[in-house]
């Protein structure tokens, strides 16, 4: 995510990102036909995908990366050879240390130390000479050769959004990081890192990558950045400002205001779990304080620790003041609760979804409508019972969707569904329920670490833990039955839903179109129970949906039935005995 | 194969049964090396918390866990040849992996955002390799292991190629 970018609410208009201003007119946006006028200058044009390659003239005196078949492939600068044993010397420098100390400086260690040194450069140098990238008709290949060999191909069609970053040591030797964003799924491991370009030529290589994946996907105007999914979440004491985002013509009277909280729903607060510790924290805060400032008074820890000590030996004292912790915990947490989520608003902004909240900074994060797949619904045990839950938006390309892309604070369950579906799409299908199979896995998983206790502690004869043990599993029963309730899956045409959790029980309604792919598990012992789980892989939110312990047949027909043209030519045919 | 679903039409390469031997093998030498190691230190301290049967008998733990690990040394990778199949038809990946447990997985070409083609050491010297299908969500990604080195090429050549024609994917 890069804040710099302005967000993703001007994505339909004309005007893109600050590159895009500078590059070809739109005309040349689809498969440029000859050179186009470009201020990238020396480098060839936007070859078609899979054309081939124009080699041109490369005057650069500096080493050019190629971006072309023909051309040699492009390499790290060797300054970054520079940078790279200064990373790892922290790691490096306590067992440097700790050898020269143990040691006494003798001329012996300090030519380990020496060669320990050499050695990381050396590692940093191979991997320098090893590591190359081109930039072939359609794709961005990124080769490492060390011992094993690895090639990264990155269609380049599939380009979200390309950072460059100057970390500090960077910066002085005029360097950059440029790293291609894919929205793929998981760390970084998963995009490519040029990690030591040139500050110029990684601008550069930044333009030609975005321009050729515009151009590969055949968009005439950016479809939007990495940034796109969430939009800086910012404080904005006025509230009319969307996440301080430049929102010209839009006053406060073109919203939509879809939900205004009720304050008397803050009630509700304490039922979430979520502020509850607060008291304890506030004590420990305090205590660190106490310490700090005693020091500076020079009352030191002499004084504190007697006091401590002085407390206990008064248990009562004691005992109360933890009761008196334990019975603010509601109470605190509801304070905390009703700071941040103060008349919580959800409005409708244009092409996005707008959540305000908070007293004492007013918090405001937007989501696009273009970027939202889906919901989840959760409800913990208490909320439950008081039949409240929270809403959650499933937005793609969104880092820590959980706290950003929340849409309610604790409510009404049947408000929060009322909600989601005005606003996100109805789910308009029964969940179905797993089969009995299930319910006795989540009823055995519950019962046996009680039962398991109990049996070996009655081995050596300690009865009283045999006695919780035995309460443990009794307490497993209607834990599993529970746990089975949760279970469930179903699909109305458009959405599919799935249900899940043991004490906190969630729900998650995904748009079909969000589907990337399925991943269908069974364990020895599922297979055994003739159950399986079946994952609705979605380019969202967690990535990943499950349906846990599904009959063999409802799970696999039930990836079927949302996408029958996937799974059709796998389906075993009918009856018959199957193979292997 | 209770399970409804018809079995993905390639194997993978037989080299690929070393490849899971050898990996299995650096495993098992390291149990039980571990085991070794953990007796080596039990006979020297002489935990007294343990039974003293136990303690005099400790240089079975080793030999126990060598016992116990050798079939499963034998089987992984016979097994893990007889599961792991895959097949790109429909313009979707169909990738059957696992032994103990069983993994099916169903990629759409469209929904393709990086196809990797990777070699580790042992790959490299057996002529293996791996292909690395990724989408945005870890639950749609997939990894085809110890396919023949000119198949893998191929595929993920092909697979590169196909998605950039299809390219959607849903994100």
């Amino acid at each position: 995510m890069n804040p710099g970018d302005p967000g993703p609410m001007d994505g339909a208009a004309p005007a893109g990102r600050p590159p895009e201003g500078q590059e070809a007119p739109p005309a040349h946006h689809r498969r440029p036909p000859g050179p186009p006028p470009e201020p990238s200058g020396p480098y060839p044009p936007g070859a078609a995908p899979g054309g081939p390659p124009v080699p041109g003239g490369l005057p650069e005196p500096a080493r050019v990366p190629g971006y072309g078949a023909g051309a040699p492939a492009g390499r790290l600068s060797p300054l970054i050879l520079l940078i790279r044993p200064v990373r790892t010397l922290p790691s490096l420098f306590l067992p440097l240390a700790g050898l020269l100390f143990a040691s006494g400086f003798s001329p012996v260690s300090l030519g380990w130390a020496a060669f320990g040194v050499l050695i990381s450069v050396g590692f940093a140098a191979i991997r320098w000479a090893t590591f190359t990238f081109r930039v072939t008709g359609d794709r961005l290949e990124l080769t490492r050769s060390l011992v094993s060999r690895s090639v990264r191909t990155i269609p380049l069609d599939r380009v979200r959004g390309v950072d460059v970053t100057t970390p500090p040591l960077h910066r002085l030797l005029g360097l950059a990081v440029v790293r291609v964003d894919t929205g793929a799924s998981g760390g970084k491991g998963q995009e490519g890192e040029l990690d030591g370009l040139p500050l110029a030529e990684a601008e550069r290589l930044r333009q030609i990558l975005l321009r050729r994946s515009r151009a590969a996907r055949g968009e005439p105007v950016a479809g939007g950045g990495p940034v796109a999914g969430g939009g800086p979440e910012t404080a904005a004491p006025d509230s009319g400002a969307a996440a301080g985002r430049p929102a010209p013509a839009s006053a406060a009277g073109q919203d939509r205001v879809h939900v205004r909280v009720p304050r008397r729903w803050l009630r509700y607060g304490p039922l979430s779990g979520a502020y509850l510790l607060t008291p304890f924290a506030l004590v420990g805060g305090a205590v660190g304080l106490v310490f700090q400032v005693g020091q500076e008074f020079g009352v030191g820890e002499r004084a504190a620790i007697s006091a401590g000590d002085w407390l206990w030996h008064r248990p009562l004292l004691l005992a109360g003041f933890a009761v008196l912790l334990v019975l603010a915990m509601p109470v605190v947490g509801g304070i905390m609760y009703a700071l941040f989520n103060w008349d919580f608003t959800l409005r409708g902004h244009e092409t996005s979804l707008v959540a305000e909240r908070g007293l004492v900074t007013r918090r405001s994060v937007a989501l696009e409508h273009a970027r939202i797949r889906g919901y989840e619904i959760a409800e913990g045990l208490l909320e439950r019972r008081a039949d409240v839950g929270r809403l959650w938006a499933i937005v793609t390309g969104l880092g820590d969707s959980r706290t950003r892309g929340q849409l309610l604070p604790v409510v009404p369950r049947t408000f929060a569904a009322r909600t989601a579906a005005e606003v996100l799409g109805p789910f308009g299908a029964e969940l179905r329920a797993h089969p009995p199979a299930a319910r006795r896995r989540r009823l055995f998983r519950a019962v046996a670490p009680g039962a398991v206790l109990a049996v070996a502690a009655a081995v050596p004869g300690w009865y009283w833990i045999t006695l919780i043990g035995l309460a443990l599993a009794a307490a497993g029963v209607p834990l599993g039955l529970d746990r089975y309730r949760s279970l469930g899956h179903g699909w109305d045409g458009t959405r599919l839903s799935v249900r899940s959790g043991s004490l906190p029980r969630s729900q998650a309604v995904v748009e079909r179109r969000a589907l990337v792919g399925w991943t269908i598990k069974q364990t020895w012992f599922q297979r055994r129970a003739r159950v399986l789980t079946v994952i609705a892989g979605v380019g969202a939110g967690s990535g990943g949906y499950p349906a846990v312990d599904t009959g063999e047949e409802q799970g696999v027909g039930f990836a079927a039935e949302v996408t029958p043209e996937w799974l059709a030519p796998f389906l075993a045919s009918p009856p018959g005995p199957a193979d292997s | 194969m209770p399970v409804p679903l018809r079995v993905p039409a390639h194997r993978v390469s037989p080299r690929a049964i070393a490849l899971w031997l050898l990996r299995a093998l650096a495993g098992f030498v390291l149990l039980v090396g571990g085991a070794a190691l953990l007796a080596s230190w039990i006979d020297d301290a002489r935990w007294s918390w343990l039974p003293s049967w136990a303690v005099s008998n400790i240089w079975w733990l080793p030999v126990v866990v060598a016992a116990v690990e050798l079939p499963f040394l034998v089987v992984e990778p016979l097994w893990r040849y007889a599961v792991h199949r895959w097949e790109l038809a429909g313009d979707v990946v169909y990738a059957r992996s696992g032994w103990f447990s069983r993994q099916w997985v169903f990629v759409p070409v469209s929904r393709i955002q990086t196809v990797d083609k990777e070699q580790g050491w042992f790959e490299r010297v057996l002529g293996l390799a791996t292909v690395e299908i990724r989408t945005a969500s870890y639950a749609g990604s997939s990894s085809i292991q110890g396919l023949d080195a000119g198949v893998a090429d191929h595929l993920a050549h092909d697979l590169a190629h196909r998605a950039h024609q299809l390219r959607d994917d849903a994100t």
